[in-house]
């Protein structure tokens, strides 16, 4: 180890720093339009579709419970408990945004993520493999990307 | 380069399996010392990852064969003891891609041990985010990217920085 740092050091910061400021920039950049639908899928399959005009809460299984070790415990607080399964996600549309109010993974990233309006936008639970996203009517280059 | 003599090829010698098993050890005890420091960057999937001292330090002062030994140990044994098999799915994709990578950065001899340990933390990212992107079967979680490059970055870079003050001690 002559040098602690070296020319070539500096050039791949310098080129990791441009690729992730590029992305951020194009992940900012896309559609600015407001979606209509809201696309649920679970375990990479879609689970269902729902207009993003109606208000509605649905509950979503997690497909097997082996994604995780063991579902977090109950909480007494939550208002929105799922009821029906074990192993879940619970969605709620209201007055046009998308939040998951709760969910029985551990990390509970996907509950504290907060809300989404606009098309493009997603809330990925991982432990549960669910995505609910929302695409706008057109249908735009984003969606066939993913699609 | 610091290679350390080594039998010819093919059999393990009981020197190398020793020198493996002390640091799969010592790798796996700042794994657990890095899962009950709580600290919570508020930000999911965002650690440091102390143990990839002992991976970076394996690779430099023994080479690539053992760095691959010690990470392959030490991330299946943390996944059984605390991180879930979920857990050891994603580190070991991230540790294959960023192995992968540092050798290959090593090799060029172009690069400081903060370099090829600050791509490292990138590639390591980067891996996880391929393998959660084929777990839920959908590329949105890209969106994901920028903020784990950066900190893949900051991880590395630090973690570089502790490799290098040892591997000059350990001279």
């Amino acid at each position: 180890m002559k040098q602690y740092i070296r020319k070539a050091d500096i050039i791949l910061l310098a080129v990791l720093v441009a690729i992730g400021l590029a992305s951020t920039a194009v992940l900012a950049l896309r559609g600015d339009d407001s979606g209509s639908k809201v696309v649920i899928k679970s375990g990479g399959e879609v689970f269902a579709t729902y207009p993003l005009s109606e208000d509605r809460t649905i509950e979503v299984p997690a497909p097997g419970g082996i994604s995780y070790d063991s579902p977090r415990p109950h909480a007494a607080d939550e208002d929105d408990e799922c009821t029906q399964y074990t192993y879940y996600n619970v969605v709620k549309i209201s007055g046009g945004s998308v939040t998951v109010s709760s969910a029985s993974c551990r990390n509970q990233v996907c509950v504290r993520h907060g809300s989404i309006s606009k098309a493009g936008e997603s809330i990925v639970c991982l432990p549960n493999r669910l995505v609910v996203s929302i695409e706008g009517s057109k249908g735009g280059s984003y969606d066939s990307v993913t699609s | 380069m610091t290679q350390s003599p080594r039998k010819p090829s093919g059999s393990l010698s009981a020197s190398f399996v020793a020198r493996v098993g002390l640091m799969a050890a010592l790798a796996l005890i700042f794994s657990y010392v890095e899962a009950i420091i709580p600290y919570n960057p508020g930000i999911p999937g965002i650690k440091l990852g102390i143990a990839n001292v002992v991976t970076v330090i394996a690779l430099y002062k023994f080479g690539a064969r053992d760095a691959v030994c010690v990470s392959i140990i030490r991330i299946v044994i943390a996944g059984l003891l605390f991180n879930g098999l979920f857990g050891m799915l994603y580190s070991l994709a991230g540790a294959a891609v960023s192995l992968a990578g540092m050798t290959l950065l090593k090799n060029t001899g172009l690069f400081s041990v903060a370099g090829v340990s600050m791509a490292a933390g990138v590639l390591h990212n980067l891996g996880q985010l391929l393998v959660a992107a084929a777990l839920i079967e959908d590329l949105r979680i890209f969106f994901y990217f920028p903020v784990l490059l950066f900190s893949g970055i900051a991880a590395g870079i630090l973690v570089g920085i502790i490799s290098t003050l040892v591997l000059k001690s350990l001279r």
